[in-house]
């Protein structure tokens, strides 16, 4: 039987929770073998494919809750001390490159000082730095030098829900 | 009338530029220039011109305060690029003129030169208007939008939806409308339609200087249509999206805000949890790492000072007071302070044995100092060795 091309690739970065991006070839040979790859990971492993735009992700039943709350919170607190500070947060997260020694700053003189303390991956710069060493590793963001880095698409993930909570929310409010 | 030279004026306004500014400014934002902010304005820079606004006609009187007459504001708005938005209700009036305007010039085609000369000539300055005024509205839009968008002010987000839903609400999409060409009832379709009516005028009236009129209002339409549709690309290809990502922005922001509230309560995003691990698997570390701090739950720890939980020692003074009365005479105090505390307790605590010491300062005892005993006795508290007098007490008054 022959296998898509990447084939080991794409399931071995699919199953340890990584996003293929758009920009990575796999992308490109997933995106061409969709309904394989769909009926594959469902009938080997009961898992769910994916497939947006730019990025490729699958899910299970039993999902990384804990990690998913910790990244939410990374991404609520940087975007609203990046408002603070007067920037546009969108288009930062989507097009600039970060420094960790910035987001050290901005984490260490927000107003969520206590979510932050109590959080044991962004609780000092040693956890973050530990922590976007996971989001790297998920392909959540991109490493462009030692100690800098850019997000890649997956960030649509985070922030559409954020969207969809703020509506879910609004709408929660003019019912009520 | 005007007694000044037209080149006095001007130069009037040139070397009182910076205070007529700041009059300007404050006509933009007030409506009206104040009797005590014309005088604050000139004060502040020794200008001393308040007769002159007037006598040049550049400001006109209202009750007690001042404005600045229409030709002047229009002037400076344009030099300075800053226009008062219009409301495209405003806007919409010219579509009523221009209308009108046109109908009149179809039915009186074949009638008076005169009058339908003048009508051109009307329905042209109207166009031009109309024109000019969606000109100005489109770039004072694109400049509120980009201050917003900068957020130079730095309003908080829900500010800012409320800046960017107004803008769209009373001032792009209305606008857009008047000048959507795919819609029917638009003045940009109205235009098109008198832009090829004159087309055919221009052409084959009899009178040449019609015709002429024609040709010069046929040429401006053209040139008028090209900016309006440029105008309505603007409104819709920058100005819409512009003000569309600040209110998503902001959508965005009020989630993030409401998530904060209650970050532990809330719903997450599903993303992939890794299931099955290799020791030797690169990943195997913060995998494992991953999998055991979901576990993990810091609890809060107090840490309090450890005196505050130990049993305080209380002197009971009345208590120890009875009994060296009933042990009287005491031939030594301090040996009876240790001895006493001793048969209580293991050792003798310096803080309690000064407690005791405070016996001596009673009322119903006398004291006596033992001056053969040339040797200070000595007592070991706890943290201490005293050395101490022998001092004698006996029961005040005959004993």
């Amino acid at each position: 039987m022959e296998f898509p091309r990447y084939h080991k690739d794409i399931v071995s970065d699919l199953m340890s929770g990584k996003f293929i991006l758009a920009s990575d070839p796999k992308f490109v040979s997933l995106k061409e073998t969709e309904d394989f790859y769909t009926q594959f990971f469902k009938e080997s492993f009961g898992y769910e494919l994916e497939i947006k735009t730019d990025f490729a992700y699958i899910l299970s039943y039993e999902t990384g809750e804990q990690l998913s709350r910790d990244i939410c919170l990374f991404f609520a607190i940087l975007s609203f001390e990046l408002d603070k500070d007067g920037k546009n947060f969108l288009e930062e997260i989507q097009y600039a490159e970060f420094e960790t020694e910035k987001l050290d700053e901005y984490f260490t003189n927000s107003s969520y000082a206590e979510l932050i303390l109590n959080n044991n991956q962004m609780k000092d710069a040693f956890s973050r730095k530990q922590f976007y060493t996971t989001l790297n590793r998920r392909n959540i963001i991109e490493k462009t030098g030692e100690n800098k880095f850019t997000f890649t698409q997956a960030y649509k993930v985070f922030i559409d829900f954020a969207a969809d909570f703020a509506k879910g929310k609004l709408n929660a409010a003019s019912e009520s | 009338m005007l007694k000044a030279e037209p080149k006095t004026i001007l130069n009037f306004l040139a070397n009182y530029f910076d205070s007529l500014k700041d009059l300007f400014d404050i006509q933009a934002a007030d409506g009206i220039i104040q009797r005590e902010r014309l005088a604050q304005v000139l004060a502040e820079r020794n200008d001393n011109i308040e007769v002159t606004l007037l006598e040049y006609k550049i400001l006109r009187k209202i009750g007690e305060d001042f404005e600045f007459r229409d030709t002047y504001f229009k002037l400076f708005e344009f030099i300075l690029n800053e226009f008062r938005p219009l409301l495209p209700e405003t806007i919409q009036k010219y579509e009523q003129s221009i209308g009108k305007l046109f109908q009149k010039i179809r039915e009186g085609v074949k009638g008076d030169t005169l009058i339908l000369r003048n009508r051109i000539d009307d329905l042209y300055n109207e166009i031009k208007e109309f024109s000019e005024a969606v000109e100005k509205n489109t770039i004072r839009l694109l400049a509120e939008t980009r201050e917003l968008k900068s957020n130079v002010d730095k309003l908080d987000y829900k500010e800012k939806v409320r800046k960017a839903s107004f803008w769209i609400d009373y001032y792009i999409i209305p606008l857009n409308n008047i000048l959507d060409i795919n819609h029917v009832d638009s003045i940009t379709n109205k235009l098109f339609d008198i832009s090829q009516y004159t087309n055919v005028r221009r052409l084959n009236f009899n009178d040449e200087s019609i015709r002429v009129q024609f040709e010069k209002l046929y040429t401006f339409l053209v040139m008028t249509n090209d900016n309006l549709l440029r105008q309505s690309k603007l409104l819709t290809n920058e100005l819409l999206p512009l003000i569309e990502r600040i209110r998503t922005e902001s959508i965005i922001l009020t989630g993030w805000i409401e998530f904060l509230k209650q970050p532990y309560k809330s719903p997450v995003p599903k993303i992939f949890k890794p299931e099955r691990n290799y020791p030797y698997s690169n990943d195997m570390y913060l995998n494992a790492k991953e999998y055991l701090e979901q576990f993990i739950t810091e609890e809060n720890i107090l840490v309090e000072d450890p005196i505050a939980n130990s049993d305080k020692w209380v002197f009971n003074k009345e208590l120890y007071r009875s009994k060296m009365l009933e042990q009287l005479p005491i031939d030594s105090f301090f040996d009876w302070c240790g001895l006493t505390l001793r048969s209580e307790y293991k050792d003798i605590e310096t803080d309690k044995f000064f407690a005791l010491t405070g016996l001596l300062f009673e009322d119903d005892i006398t004291l006596e100092l033992d001056e053969t005993e040339k040797d200070r006795k000595l007592i070991k508290t706890s943290q201490m060795t005293l050395r101490v007098p022998k001092i004698k007490i006996l029961k005040y008054g005959i004993s």
